[in-house]
């Protein structure tokens, strides 16, 4: 069955080519047209034609609060396995967040430099910056850059003006901050060094 | 000297660095000189002659402008020598500040601007010499534009119109337009793009394209603005405006609440902390109030002790006294007192009557003394015997009575000790248990006035009464605000109708003005087709034969033709010399007669002008429509101001409606509680007094058993002590009577036996006075009488002591018992008055201590619930953030009395913090995620910062209401609209402007391609043809745009009421307005992805040619690389350019104009072959062109030049031209 028997909107390309990086397409994202991309699939009738389209190749759209993304149909646990894995490392990241004064929220703006400064300002939040781990960068600007940067990619934020530097939270924020939610942390009473395991509900 | 006109000479004094060189032009010319000795300068300066621009000269930025450059001095000059038909005259070019021209009307002298030293002379000096000469020389020419006119011959100026070099029509600075052109193109190849440019530029100016980066900028407005309109009007958006709204009311609510209870705090604290010492002196004050209050009711108490006592015993004594009597009373009558008193009082009358009876009976036995004597002595011994016998006996038996008696009353004492023993202790215990019971009883009593006291007392009065008064004042703000709400809701409703109406009237208006605008248009479009209908068959029509045949037959025939006949294709006109001058050959003198034909350039300016005549339609339809909006702008900032601020102040009243609502329940609830805490307290008192009763209830019960059983058990006692004291007395007097009876039996024996012997006497005396004739019977009966009286008085005598006692005691005692039983009574009601007034002393001093204790209670408790409060504060409030953000309230608050405990508004305040932070943290994700929705730079400046303060926060909900309230987003809606209709109008115009060059494109493409056609090329059988052909534009923006055009065509100017998916968006409106959208937003992108700066006239179609070189055909394409050797596309391209000069030249000079001849300038022809160059230079002469080129060196090919100059740098520097000596080959 071809692409045109689906009546399918012409900017299909382009949402396949944004969901199956296991990027997300939110309803306040501006850039390359994304609350564009955003409108044509919350449309009910694009939406059922591009579910059925994509149920072909095996991926389902899911529908978040204001946001979408692909899941895909029988995914191998090992799969499962990663992304949970990619998950851990934003617990302290979304921690770090929402320990600022400033609340970071959807659709906050914030420049990374603003981040670091109210780290290098607060020793707890320095701590908490510091203790993340994957980074190398020497200073808080550049490591809360890189976080800025990551999430961007993961399509978390969006880098809203490049001059300076400004970026927003995206709508796919709920879906990071669900996700860390129903991390529960047990404490593993055998085991007697206090290794902490995780959950996944 | 040719006879035509020709720039024939230029002149360069201080120019650069040449110091003067003279350079004739009046052929064919050469420049020979090896690069960067100012071949292309002198080149640039001849060019200036004939574009007077100096900034299109193609200097490039990095080098100085042309005025810095060769107008180095003060005394730098061009001068361009123009040959006439007569005599020549020339232009003077200097600088004096900017650049200037001067016309002199002679031909050109050194002497004019040298000195003896030939040092160039200053232009006054100049000017000076040449009026000293008489020579004519004009003002100074300012601006390049003028002296253009002049040049080609547009001045008006009678003085200035002779130095023209040609006469040019409207359209002549194409000539040096294409002049410029050709000498800034220096590409080998031939590119039809060039071409079009070329075309394009001399038919254009600088400003007759369409800047894309202008449109885009228009275009981005616009999407910006319509995406911002749209993410506004979605469904999330509003969900979130509507929380935002409700939480920024509740934050707002929770706020003041916070921001009161911390007034009360520091209120409370203030208060506190003033009255901790005057609390403490007034509880003290208290206390010794207290006391004196105990001691006073402490002695009244005592005197009125002390009165009752007395008056008690006064009480004890008469009812003793009362009671003895009465029960003397009763003995008395037990002893039937009123019989022996009754039987007393007949004693005298008895006394009298047994005195009578005596006298009769002495009377009686006087006779028989003797006798009597005897018998009386016998009698009276017998009697007395008897008597004594009796009496013995009687003693006897009173000696036994009284023995019993007085056994009798000692048992009767005995019992009466006992009795009185038992009563004793009977009282005793019955006193106790009494005294006891009234204690309790007084206990009791005053428990019930305390009682009495409580339910009478109201609790927390001033709290109540403060409260319900609080409550009073708000029902009437609340009324006062509820009739002020509906005020402003139908003020709301009544403007919002005025509102619409007026729309609806600006609408129709807008409406009527669009209808009756584009009417007219249609009307003038009309009248332009048929114009251009003219224009376009004028060529083949009779008009056409006219122009081309008959000289100034517009003052002829002109006169007389049917305008419809000259537009005739049909009609086939023929020249016949004959009556060429006649009418059918009728002479006519049509001097007077008006001329009625029009000539191509007054149809060209009618159409023109009817052109205008819409363009000027449209921007009144435009201004009037931007009024509209204006007015419709102004409608909506003035009605939705006012709806705004109504809005408002409904909302404000509302919400204070809900304040006071809340502020109302909340008080109810507080004057409940108040009332159900005073009921509570009179509940508690009652409780403990209850309970006190209660038990002193059970107590008294107790105690009425007790006594009860008491006095059961001393009836017992009593009983049992009666049953023996009556049992022994029975017996006693058993005994008494048995022995007196026993001595009664004897005594009567014995006193029968007296009496038998006193009757034996009695006979002997009888029958002795009988003998002696004494009446015995009379005597009898007297001495019977006198027993009867005797003993009747001896019966008396035996009461005679009762009846003394008797009177005694009633004289002394009974008679009075009235007055003592009153005056007991007297002494109870004293008594029972007393009593009552103790119990009223201490009913209104337990109240009065009641009160006071209260008092000191409060007192107390208030001074340790403010120690507690400002403990409270100090240690678990004052450091924490609510103080912090409150302090200032809670320093400044003033000192007051609040109903609340310190503790409980610092609990409340932190309780209510920790509720407000999570209010506010729901308040500032909605700000956030609304704000985040729009792009950074949102018309509606819907922007927060991610670090913005709870102010900013706060006016940010404030503005979103605002803009609400104020509807400004159809302000928004209607200015997006308006700005849709403006960006496709400026597009639509701008297209219009630019496509309507088209058909001049069509025109001198058709005259390129005829005159390629007459091309001599045949002759050298160099090049056989060049074709050239126009084709539709592939570009795609200008295909947009065009696309644009015709859309604004198709719909006119109002479109755009469905912009957006409001109410007034209907149907087909909507669907318009949608398509027009998805235009301009393809325009958008397709300017993007093209990244073209502008569309100009050359984007608007497409040229092709075609050339034949030989074997060689290149076929239609757009650029040719190579069709053969370089030297042949040099000719070619040459060829190509003259041709399109002389286009140009032919079609913007006047057709009178035809001796005139202008320069082409081709820099670097050195690759060229002599024979090209010769057929090039022959191919030029047929078309009045002379050419001027650059050669590196010399080569030969100078000989086929009228003039060759060498160029050589001197020394100094210094540029030397000077003419080289070669021969003219061919011209």
């Amino acid at each position: 069955m071809l692409a045109e028997d689906y009546n399918l909107p012409k900017q299909t390309h382009e949402i396949f080519s944004v969901m199956a990086r296991g990027n997300f397409i939110s309803s306040n994202g501006t850039r390359d047209g994304m609350n564009r991309l955003y409108d044509i699939i919350n449309n009910p009738e694009n939406f059922d034609r591009l579910q059925a389209y994509f149920n072909v190749i095996r991926y389902n759209i899911e529908r978040g609060n204001n946001f979408f993304y692909f899941s895909k149909l029988h995914e191998a646990n090992s799969e499962l396995e990663k992304k949970l894995e990619r998950f851990e490392r934003y617990i302290d990241i979304i921690d770090l967040f929402a320990s600022m004064d400033n609340k970071i929220t959807i659709g906050s703006r914030f420049r990374p430099g603003e981040i670091a400064e109210e780290c290098n300002a607060n020793v707890r939040l320095k701590q908490k910056l510091q203790k993340i781990p994957l980074y190398r960068s020497e200073t808080l600007h550049n490591k809360v850059r890189e976080i800025c940067d990551l999430m961007s990619r993961d399509s978390y934020l969006e880098l809203e003006d490049e001059k300076t530097e400004s970026y927003k939270v995206l709508d796919s924020y709920t879906y990071l901050l669900d996700v860390i939610n129903s991390v529960a942390i047990y404490e593993d009473s055998s085991n007697t060094d206090n290794a902490q395991g995780l959950i996944y509900n | 000297m040719e006879n035509c006109r020709i720039l024939n000479r230029i002149v360069e004094i201080n120019i650069s660095n040449v110091k003067y060189a003279d350079i004739e032009l009046s052929g064919n010319t050469c420049f020979v000189g090896t690069n960067n000795f100012g071949k292309t300068s002198l080149q640039r300066a001849i060019l200036f002659f004939y574009s007077a621009n100096s900034r299109g000269l193609g200097i490039s930025a990095s080098q100085k402008p042309f005025e810095e450059h060769y107008f180095r001095y003060e005394n730098s000059y061009i001068i361009y020598e123009i040959a006439t038909e007569d005599k020549p005259f020339f232009v003077i070019v200097y600088r004096h500040n900017k650049i200037v021209f001067r016309f002199v009307d002679a031909a050109f002298d050194p002497d004019l601007f040298f000195t003896a030293n030939d040092d160039a002379m200053k232009i006054k000096d100049i000017i000076a010499n040449m009026e000293k000469r008489g020579i004519y020389i004009s003002n100074q020419i300012d601006t390049f534009e003028r002296y253009r006119n002049i040049i080609f011959g547009t001045e008006t100026d009678k003085q200035l119109s002779k130095f023209h070099l040609l006469k040019g029509n409207e359209k002549y600075q194409n000539i040096p337009k294409s002049i410029t052109n050709v000498f800034l193109s220096s590409k080998s190849s031939v590119d039809s793009r060039f071409i079009k440019d070329f075309i394009a530029n001399s038919l254009t100016t600088e400003n007759s394209s369409i800047k894309l980066e202008q449109v885009e900028r228009q275009l981005r407005q616009f999407n910006e603005k319509y995406s911002d309109i749209e993410t506004y009007l979605k469904k999330e958006s509003q969900q979130l405006i509507e929380l935002i709204d409700k939480k920024y009311d509740q934050v707002h609510m929770l706020k003041g609440a916070q921001m009161e209870m911390a007034d009360k705090l520091g209120s409370s604290l203030r208060f506190a902390e003033s009255q901790n010492e005057a609390i403490r002196e007034a509880a003290k004050k208290k206390e010794e109030e207290l006391d004196l209050l105990s001691a006073e009711h402490e002695t009244i108490k005592e005197q009125l002790e002390g009165k009752s006592n007395d008056i008690r015993e006064e009480i004890g004594y008469y009812d003793r006294t009362i009671r003895e009597a009465n029960k003397k009373l009763k003995e008395y009558k037990e002893k039937n007192i009123d019989a022996a008193v009754e039987k007393n009082n007949e004693r005298e009358k008895l006394q009298v009557e047994l005195n009578i009876a005596r006298r009769e009976y002495e009377s009686l036995t006087s006779n028989v003394a003797s006798i009597e004597l005897k018998y009386s002595s016998l009698i009276e011994q017998l009697r007395n015997d008897k008597s004594a016998y009796v009496n013995k006996i009687n003693s006897r038996t009173s000696e036994i009575f009284n023995h019993y008696n007085e056994l009798q009353l000692l048992q009767k004492n005995e019992f009466n000790k006992r009795d009185a023993e038992l009563k004793q202790k009977r009282e005793e215990g019955i006193g106790e248990v009494n005294a006891e019971v009234t204690s309790k009883q007084i206990e009791f009593n005053e428990l019930k006035s305390e009682e009495k006291v409580i339910r009478t007392t109201r609790f927390y009065e001033q709290e109540i009464k403060s409260l319900e008064n609080e409550l009073a004042e708000l029902r009437a703000v609340n009324y006062k605000n509820k009739s002020e709400r509906a005020i402003k809701q139908n003020m709301v409703v009544t403007i919002q109708r005025e509102w619409e109406a007026l729309e609806t009237k600006l609408k129709a208006s807008l409406n009527n003005r669009v209808n009756q605008t584009n009417n007219e248009i249609i009307k003038i479009k009309n009248e332009i087709k048929d114009i251009e209908g003219k224009l376009n068959v004028q060529h083949d029509a009779f008009y056409g034969f006219l122009e081309k045949n008959v000289k100034n037959w517009h003052q002829t025939i002109g006169k007389v033709v049917n305008e419809k006949l000259l537009f005739r294709t049909d009609i086939s006109p023929e020249l016949k010399q004959e009556t060429a001058d006649s009418l059918y050959g009728i002479s006519l003198n049509l001097e007077p007669v008006e001329i009625v034909s029009k000539s191509i350039e007054e149809y060209q300016f009618e159409k023109n002008e009817r052109m205008a005549q819409i363009r000027d339609l449209e921007e009144a339809l435009n201004l009037f429509q931007t009024a509209n909006n204006e007015e419709k702008m102004l409608a909506a900032d003035k009605f939705g101001k006012q709806l705004g601020e109504l809005k408002e102040d409904v909302k404000v009243l509302s919400y204070s409606l809900e304040l006071a609502e809340k502020r109302e329940q909340k008080l109810g609830h507080e004057l409940e509680d108040w009332s159900s805490r005073a009921g509570k307290e009179v509940e508690q008192s009652l409780s403990g007094n209850r309970q006190r009763l209660n038990i002193i209830e059970e107590e008294l019960a107790i105690l009425t058993k007790k006594k009860n059983l008491l006095i059961n058990d001393f009836t017992t006692q009593f009983d049992k002590l009666k049953a023996y004291n009556e049992e022994r007395l029975a017996e006693l007097k058993e005994r008494q009577e048995s022995e007196v009876s026993e001595l009664e039996v004897e005594k009567k024996n014995q006193v029968k036996e007296f009496e038998n012997k006193e009757e034996e006497l009695g006979k002997e005396k009888d029958s002795n006075f009988k003998s002696k004739g004494v009446d015995a019977k009379q005597l009898k009966n007297v001495e019977t009488r006198m027993k009867e009286l005797q003993e009747a008085l001896k019966e008396i005598e035996q009461y005679a002591q009762i009846i003394s006692d008797y009177l005694k005691d009633k004289r002394e005692t009974f008679d009075r018992l009235p007055d003592l039983i009153q005056k007991k009574d007297e002494f109870v009601k004293t008594n029972n008055d007393l009593h009552a007034q103790l119990e009223e002393t201490t009913r209104k001093f337990n109240m009065k201590r009641m009160e006071l204790n209260k008092q000191k209670r409060a007192f107390d408790e208030e001074l340790i619930d403010f120690n507690n409060g400002i403990n409270f504060y100090s240690n678990n409030f004052r450091e924490t953030p609510v103080y912090t953000k409150y302090s200032d309230i809670i320093e400044r608050a003033e000192s007051k009395r609040t109903n609340y405990h310190i503790m409980d508004l610092c609990t409340q305040l932190l309780k209510n913090d920790s509720h407000f932070n999570e209010e506010y943290g729901a308040f500032q994700r909605y700000v956030n995620e609304f704000a985040g929705k729009f792009r950074i730079e949102n018309h509606f400046n819907f922007v927060i910062r991610n670090d913005a303060s709870q102010g900013e926060y706060e006016r940010f909900a404030q503005n979103l209401r605002s803009f609400i309230n104020e509807n400004k987003i159809e302000l928004s809606i209607a200015e997006t609209a308006t700005q849709i209709g403006l960006v496709t109008d400026s597009i639509a115009t701008k297209v219009k402007e630019l496509s309507g060059q088209k058909d001049k494109i069509q025109h001198i493409i058709g005259l390129i391609a005829e005159d390629f056609k007459k091309a001599e090329f045949e002759e050298s059988k160099l090049i056989e043809f060049i074709k050239i052909r126009l084709e539709e534009s592939d570009n795609k923006v200008y295909r947009l745009l065009k696309r644009i055009q015709e859309f604004r065509e198709e719909n006119g100017l109002v479109y755009n009421e469905g912009l957006f998916n409001t109410d007034f968006a209907t149907g087909q409106k909507r669907e318009i307005s949608t398509r027009a959208v998805k235009l301009l937003e393809q325009l958008r992108t397709a300017i993007k992805e093209q990244e073209q700066e502008e569309i100009r006239l050359q984007d608007l179609f497409e040229l092709k040619f075609n050339i034949k070189e030989g074997m060689n055909e290149t076929g239609w394409t757009h650029k040719i690389d190579s069709i053969g050797s370089t030297g042949t596309d040099i000719l070619v391209k040459a060829i190509i350019y003259i041709t399109l000069l002389h286009v140009f030249i032919k079609e913007s000079s006047h057709r009178s104009s035809k001796d005139f001849k202008v320069h082409c300038i081709i820099d670097e022809v050195g690759q060229i072959s002599a024979h090209y160059l010769r057929e090039l230079l022959r191919f030029a002469k047929n078309r009045n062109i002379m050419m001027i080129n650059g050669l590196p060196n010399k080569s030969g090919l100078e000989s086929h030049y009228k003039y060759t100059y060498q160029f050589r740098r001197e020394e100094n520097n210094n540029v030397r031209i000077f003419p080289s000596i070669v021969t003219e080959v061919e011209a």
